[in-house]
């Protein structure tokens, strides 16, 4: 089991795409933040902006941590945080009343 | 139990039950709830990010290229990280050394970053930490993450001076390296959870 | 026959300690069992501070117009008994339990880092001292580094007792800010939680750890006994929720010593956030009080009654339910401070769920009850004493869901009755439950039962005549928190039945350590299995042999220990299998000759020394805007990093004699 794990690490050159994939969504991120300033999106660069760090964070979480590789039981423990995380805050914005994404 | 293990001494850590290494899973779970560190103060400034009856706010001053470009940087550290994890899993000892060097030198030039922007903020905008609650939200945030940077590079520099004395890492300070590593990654996600959602966001 | 006290440790920074007796092995172990017991020993002395403390207020309340204490002493007093009795005395002594009995439940020598382990106990104590040595510097007020908040001392916080923290366990905001407490009462408390924390965290992770990775062959998740579930369920708790605290502590002290404005409402901060983030850790931090003793109750029951708990899995799957629901009803604690009609509505709606978890333990353990063969032993008395007295609080608690009905109650001596019933009445009942039935493992000898029934019916009558009518105060209008109350409200005759029943309660507590002592030196030798025990922590002798396991042990079934004693005849009886004592007698060999040599980690000085770093940076904090804190902090922070640092180069286990290693290389060549 562990051992077929192993084999199917990334080697150097897939951290180097994956890297440039970062790279990449970080330029568009700003691009898009660039775009907002000059042409009104009309609140549609807060959904974009979101997904694309959403990305951003499974990339690195997935391969550099290489959480894909890992026994799921972490994954459990980590999903657990950071869905506790999510549920709760939101829970809290929306009590104070503050949930309203910025456009 | 073959007869064999008569002589055999046993250790307290025998075995672990999941099959994960004890340091790395309790590592894992450390960092599960870093989520909720991190949440609560990303909060707090999503709820104070407007809160101020006078002085300048955080958003009215970000200075979004420069910040784009120290998130860059820390978005390659953790490249360098995974490529220093990697050299020492097949075994290049020297590999290992210039990437650990690499990413503590990135985590650096990130955290110069971060003292040069609070110092702008500071100095240039006068925005302190007790100008208004958007202010102190901002600080707090920020200064904790770099808390977070400033420890991992430390623990980065100790790795990379201990495999300089030694000529190279052992398997168990492998798996420190793993855990340096581990860490290091979080702190880069979590910055990308703030880059978005506290710079990007919430400029002006 | 242990191989560990022959070998020579190696030297880092100092001589590596290697006593195993004396004041010096205590430092420095590393042996989760000790470390329970110092757990143990100074939550105990924190519960007898706490009882002063009450006592003192009871004293004060026991007729109107009474004048014992001044105003700002009667604020400290409450504020710190609620401070002590859940951060000094019912948290650590659960963890007392964890630590003692967690590895021995699951079948493993130790936890999973068992230096971690020292640092966690060491850095608890550090808090501790740290919180209560306010008393030294209540006339040493911090240098005010906020411009603007010119809060004046009052004189009489400056007496001996009205210099500890005064703001309510909860710190509200912005009562407890720069500007309405401007001493250093509250940067003590706010930074001493915050090093408590750090210790619940770190123990948090490495019970998890343990939990997760430490067990013996074939102990499956749903065969760990219940008390292992319950902790792995605290640890959960911990782990999400001291992380909220410690920010909101931060802002505390941030606002007190560094002039942010978090909660100061005259620059826009909102002092409700502060409310928000204390429940939305205070209301998991109640859960994290009373699982534990859940825990012990689950295996109390079942060994009294002679029958196995009834819906192991039910038990076992409520107590988590709580533990989740339990994050999401923090808002009940604030129907009063003005959060909006839905939140109201659905925080009420959540509140009334966590009854259906609840419920379904009470009546399993009703259940498990049902038809056994019960013994009225001392710890069967306390557990059955926990379960009724948990009913009680429970029930008042479904009243507090109620919005309307809450806001009548807040803030009343109601409230009071409550909170006291579910965390006297069940914690602490819970917690002496587990005393009495697991002090013949501590010990080896038993203790009285006699003594221990008077205890009991002592305790629980005086228990019972403090809290109860407190309901009938709080429903009358008696407002908590408050000094004095006049003469013609007519709360005297009751507040005199509570001030008695409180020093009953300090009666039952004097017999309790009575018996302790006596028992500890007198108490008849308990033998290997002194309750016709189910779980395997009954395995191995009394007291526990330092390597714990002879022979690691091999689980087949829940109550494992049991079946080892017992089979099912054909109507489904339990009876008892003729070789039993045959049994027994050899657990009772194995487990004082270990056919095997058994390597245990190395006590070690670097956790008491990272642990003593941080009372200095926390003085340092307080008193930064002068040169002596500032001097503080680098201090501090130099004392605990060397700490890590030495931490980082010894290993946790010294390299074992070279004959030790030749014997393992030829056992891996004879098996490759």
């Amino acid at each position: 089991m562990s051992t077929e794990a192993h084999i199917s690490h990334p080697s150097t050159r897939q951290y180097v795409q994956i890297a440039v994939i970062l790279a990449v969504l970080t330029a568009i991120e700003v691009g898009l933040f660039y775009l907002d300033a000059s042409l009104d999106l009309n609140g549609w660069d807060a959904p974009m902006l979101v997904t694309l760090s959403t990305i951003k964070f499974v990339m690195v979480v997935g391969w550099f941590m290489h959480l894909r590789f890992e026994k799921g039981l972490l994954s459990k423990f980590f999903g657990a945080g950071f869905a506790l995380a999510m549920g709760l805050y939101l829970i809290l914005l929306a009590a104070l009343g503050v949930l309203a994404i910025r456009g | 139990m073959t007869a064999l293990h008569d002589a055999a001494p046993v250790h307290h850590d025998e075995h672990e039950s999941t099959g994960i290494a004890n340091t790395k899973l309790g590592m894992w779970i450390f960092l599960s709830s870093e989520f909720l560190f991190f949440g609560a103060l990303i909060s707090n400034y999503l709820i104070y990010g407007n809160r101020a009856f006078e002085g300048t706010v955080p958003r009215e001053v970000y200075d979004i290229p420069f910040t784009s470009v120290s998130s860059f940087v820390l978005l390659m550290s953790s490249l360098t990280m995974v490529l220093a994890h990697h050299a020492l899993s097949v075994g290049d000892q020297n590999g290992t050394k210039t990437w650990l060097l690499a990413t503590a030198l990135l985590g650096a030039v990130f955290l110069g970053g971060q003292v040069f922007e609070f110092t702008e903020f500071i100095t240039i905008q006068d925005m302190t930490l007790t100008t208004n609650p958007a202010a102190s939200a901002f600080f707090v945030l920020t200064g904790f993450h770099g808390v977070h940077v400033a420890i991992g590079v430390l623990m980065l520099l100790s790795l990379f001076g201990i495999s300089r004395r030694q000529g190279g890492l052992s398997e168990k300070q492998g798996m420190n390296l793993e855990l340096v590593g581990l860490y290091w990654h979080f702190v880069d996600i979590i910055w990308i959870v703030i880059f978005t959602l506290v710079y990007l966001l919430s400029a002006v | 026959m242990t191989a560990t006290s022959t070998e020579r440790p190696a030297t880092t920074i100092f001589k590596r300690p290697s006593s195993h007796t004396g004041i010096g092995s205590w430092l420095t172990t590393v042996d989760h069992k000790r470390i329970g017991i110092l757990y143990g020993y100074s939550a105990f002395f924190f519960f007898i501070i706490g009882g002063i403390e009450a006592l003192l207020l009871r004293i004060q309340l026991s007729a109107p117009n009474n004048e014992f204490i001044t105003a700002a002493e009667y604020n400290a007093l409450f504020t710190t008994h609620g401070l002590t009795m859940i951060f000094l005395f019912v948290m650590p002594v659960t963890a007392a339990f964890m630590n003692y009995l967690l590895p021995l439940m699951i079948g493993a020598r130790d936890v999973a880092f068992p230096r971690m382990n020292a640092l966690s106990y060491w850095i608890w104590l550090a808090g501790a001292i740290f919180t209560y040595s306010v008393i030294f510097f209540a006339d040493v007020a911090p240098p005010l580094g906020v411009e603007g908040f010119p809060g004046n001392l009052d004189p009489s916080d400056q007496t001996f007792l009205g210099g500890l923290p005064d703001g309510g366990w909860f710190l509200y905001q912005p009562n407890a800010g720069p500007y309405f407490s401007p001493g250093s009462a509250i940067d003590f408390g706010a930074l001493g939680l915050q090093i408590l924390g750090l210790s619940s965290l770190i123990s948090s992770v490495n019970f998890l750890t343990t939990i997760f990775n430490m067990r013996a062959k074939g102990m499956r998740l749903l065969r760990m006994p219940v008390f292992v579930w319950m902790t792995m369920v605290v640890g959960f708790l911990l782990l999400f929720s001291l992380p909220i605290i410690a920010v909101a502590l931060f802002m505390v002290t941030f606002d007190r010593s560094f002039g942010s404005t978090f909660f100061q409402a005259v620059s826009g901060g909102d002092p409700i956030l502060w409310q928000h983030l204390f429940w939305l850790f205070g209301h998991p931090e109640v859960y994290i009080l009373i699982l534990p003793s859940m825990g012990i109750v689950s295996e109390v029951l079942p060994v009294f009654s002679k029958k196995p708990l009834f819906g192991y899995a039910a038990v076992v799957f409520a107590g988590a339910g709580i533990a989740f629901l339990g994050f999401g009803v923090w808002a009940h604690h604030m129907f009063a401070s003005g959060i909006t009609p839905v939140a109201q509505a659905a925080f009420g709606l959540s509140t009334m769920t966590i009854a259906i978890p609840t419920g379904i333990k009470i009546f399993n353990w009703v259940f498990t009850m049902w038809g056994g063969r019960i013994r009225f032993t001392t710890p069967m008395l306390f557990a059955i004493g926990f379960v009724s007295m948990f009913v009680i609080g429970g029930l008042s608690g479904v009243t507090h869901s109620v919005v309307p009905s809450d806001w009548q109650q807040t803030d009343t001596y109601y409230i009071v009755a409550h909170f006291h019933y579910v965390l006297f009445g069940g914690a602490i009942f819970g917690i002496f439950a587990g005393l009495y039935y697991w002090f013949p493992k501590f010990t080896g000898r038993m203790m009285n039962d006699k003594i221990g029934k008077v205890h009991f019916w002592v305790q629980f009558v005086g228990f019972n005549l403090t809290f109860a009518p407190m309901h009938w105060l709080g429903l009358q209008g008696m407002v908590r928190r408050t000094w004095k109350y006049a003469p013609d409200n007519n709360f005297g005759p009751w507040n005199v039945a509570v001030t008695i029943g409180a020093f009953t309660i300090a009666l039952a507590i004097l017999i309790f350590i009575f018996n302790f002592m006596y028992s500890k030196r007198k108490g008849a030798p308990s033998g290997l299995d002194p309750w016709d025990a189910r779980t395997i922590e009954w395995t191995i002798p009394n007291p526990t042999p330092e390597y714990n396991f002879g022979v690691a042990p091999v689980v087949h079934t829940l109550d494992h220990f049991w079946h080892m004693k017992y089979t099912e005849d054909a109507e489904g009886r339990a009876v008892r299998r003729p070789d039993a004592d045959e049994v027994i007698a050899r657990l009772e060999h194995e487990g004082n000759n270990p056919p095997t040599p058994i390597h245990l980690p190395n006590p070690s000085y670097f956790p008491l020394i990272m642990a003593s770093g941080l009372p200095l940076i926390g003085y340092g904090i307080i008193y930064h805007l002068s040169a002596a804190g500032k001097a503080m902090i680098a201090i501090g922070a130099i004392i605990t990093i060397s700490g890590l640092l030495g931490w980082g180069m010894e290993p946790l286990e010294e390299p074992h004699a070279p004959q030790d290693h030749e014997d393992d290389h030829k056992l891996e060549e004879a098996h490759s």
